[in-house]
């Protein structure tokens, strides 16, 4: 095919265009890792750009010493984990019985749940109910109250509702009961969409921020991203341990790179090995109600 | 058995034969109907503590009821035209601004034709949706900071340094190109997905009658994407005002209040840690009367065209 002169002039600013912002998506954070490695001297003096100056361990040496953010890692860890799977649990066994014709009150459930997305409760009597429940300082409450998102919901229900009815036919016919139904059939033909809102719940986990300021004031439950945030805005709280030891291998910019990085790692780590899924996942939760 | 079933099905069926021959069915819904009633209904029930003096050791029960004057208070409270000012204004930037922006990358990532590049493209596109605000926000007070890298390009140029996060004009172009910058790649997917289902004999056809590149993106994939942009266009309406708490409050600084601080924010101050329950109650159902009242009224626009949400 032959392209014109404006079409080959739209070509090449196109391309370099996708690669400039494509690159600034990712440039703060390679920025961040250099900074990490970098000498303070150097960071402060802005030298580092991509590339680490004065290379040391010192920093990272420090952050994987630090028991509270060590701490704060393991409660994120089991909230993520935990957190998904039960979320990915109710998803499945509350989306099956929507998905099913026989079932009698599914369109009825269903209206109201949809209700439930337009009408969002105001933020205080949300506070107040979890409140009543006594999850104020637990950590349930980053797990609990999000438990299913009625979003990933509907994608599974949409999902279950496209497997052919065939196989419901054959595997009644074998006696095979609901629950083993959903377990033993639907699930397994499931993958794809269990592995991309496992994703997106795992995500939403990992980063969970406004429950943990809502609910956890007790600074011993807090998870990575609250740990972080009082890192940002107290620095004190790292420069402290700087001061004790009065060295200058490391200092508050260095470790607030590394535990920007320290934080983001482990989720980028997951997300290559779903992307396959995420994106047929996403549209079809969005597109079809 | 088989038979049986079947002239069972001929008349209809009771709720109760129903519960008793799908009884699987309703126990495995019994946790999901729980969970939406204990934290999507009883919330929304517990709202009317908007219309009392709400005493946190009285309770829902005990506390006296006060009618519409925390609405009244409202609309005579300083704070609140300031939030209220303070939330339009930044929606509105994020319907002309941030709205559009995946739609114009998925046009342009459409051009692409090298798939390698396509996908690489995509990929560094989605990452930033996998961080979370605290990240974004403290990348963004880096990169800002008054060493920043952003002051030292100005430096190159012989322009002093501005403390961009503590001054008011900036906030809001920060709030809208982060959101951008986080989000614009993740955007993508829902467009991407819809020009591709175009019909490739459309273009050819166009093609054949001479239409340029640019042409067919006007007259052929634009007009197709209209469904897909009124339904997330509507979907978005309904939340005008519920923009992210947690982008806001890593953004915010005391020095930002009076131009950033938006209605979760300041729900938050003033109802979580101050305790004015009621009246941060009443400003919640507020924004959520505004939020459906502008879904009603675009969504009959929309229907016009026979396209509404419903």
């Amino acid at each position: 095919m032959k392209l014109s002169l404006g079409e080959k002039t739209f070509q090449a600013f196109n391309y370099t265009i996708l690669t400039v912002f494509s690159i600034t998506m990712i440039l703060p954070l390679l920025q961040m890792l250099a900074v990490s490695f970098s000498s303070p001297v150097a960071a402060d003096s802005k030298q580092v750009y991509l590339w680490p100056i004065g290379f040391t361990l010192a920093t990272w040496e420090q952050i994987f010493s630090n028991e509270v953010l060590w701490r704060s890692f393991g409660i994120t860890m089991f909230v993520t984990v935990v957190g998904t799977l039960l979320s990915l649990f109710f998803t499945c066994v509350t989306a099956f019985p929507l998905s099913r014709k026989e079932f009698r009150l599914r369109r009825p459930i269903m209206f109201v749940i949809v209700l439930s997305m337009i009408f969002n409760a105001p933020m205080i009597p949300y506070f107040l109910t979890v409140r009543e429940l006594g999850l104020m300082n637990s950590i349930w409450a980053l797990i609990i109250p999000g438990l299913i998102s009625t979003f990933n919901m509907i994608i599974v229900r949409t999902f279950f509702m496209n497997i052919p009815k065939e196989l419901d036919d054959a595997a009644r016919i074998d006696g095979c009961h609901d629950f083993r139904l959903l377990f033993q059939i639907y699930l397994p033909l499931s993958k794809p969409v269990l592995a991309t809102i496992g994703l997106f719940y795992a995500v939403g986990y990992w980063n969970t921020f406004k429950s943990a300021v809502l609910f956890l004031q007790d600074p011993n439950l807090w998870p990575l991203q609250m740990r972080l945030r009082s890192y940002f805005t107290n620095p004190e709280e790292i420069a402290a341990v700087d001061l004790l030891i009065g060295t200058q291998a490391f200092n508050m910019t260095t470790l607030k790179a590394a535990t920007i990085i320290f934080a983001t790692v482990p989720i980028l780590l997951v997300y290559p090995y779903l992307q396959k899924y995420f994106v047929k996942g996403a549209v079809l939760g969005s597109l079809k109600e | 058995m088989n038979q049986h079933t079947v002239v069972a099905s001929k008349k209809p069926e009771s709720l109760w034969d129903n519960m008793k021959r799908h009884w699987m069915l309703y126990i495995m819904i019994l946790p999901g109907v729980a969970f939406f009633i204990i934290f999507k209904f009883i919330p929304l029930m517990g709202s009317v503590i908007a219309f009392q003096d709400f005493q946190i050791f009285k309770g829902l029960w005990e506390s006296p009821w006060v009618g519409i004057d925390n609405f009244i208070y409202l609309f005579q409270y300083q704070d609140f035209y300031e939030v209220l000012r303070n939330t339009a204004i930044i929606a509105s930037y994020g319907l002309i601004f941030s709205f559009p922006a995946p739609i114009i990358l998925a046009l342009l990532f459409n051009e692409v034709r090298l798939l390698a590049f396509k996908r690489t493209f995509q990929s560094l596109f989605y990452l930033p949706h996998f961080l979370s605000w605290v990240i974004v926000g403290g990348l963004v007070f880096e990169l800002l900071a008054m060493d920043g890298i952003v002051n030292a390009i100005r430096g190159l140029f012989g322009q002093e340094a501005i403390l961009y996060m503590q001054e008011e004009q900036w906030f809001r172009p920060i709030v809208v190109l982060s959101g951008i910058w986080k989000e614009v790649g993740w955007g993508t997917i829902i467009y991407l997905a819809a020009i591709t289902g175009v019909n490739p004999a459309l273009y050819e056809a166009a093609v054949i009658d001479g239409a340029n590149r640019f042409q067919q993106v006007i007259f052929i994939t634009l007009p197709l994407l209209f469904p897909t942009i009124l339904v997330l266009f509507l979907l978005n309406i309904g939340n005008f005002l519920e923009l992210g708490f947690d982008q806001i409050f890593n953004l915010l600084t005391p020095m930002t209040y009076s131009v950033g601080d938006i209605i979760e924010t300041y729900v938050y101050r003033a109802g979580v840690l101050q305790g004015q329950y009621s009246l941060t109650t009443a400003i919640g159902i507020f924004q959520s009367v505004i939020g459906f009242a502008l879904l009603w009224i675009f969504n009959r626009m929309a229907r016009k065209s026979e396209q509404g949400l419903w």
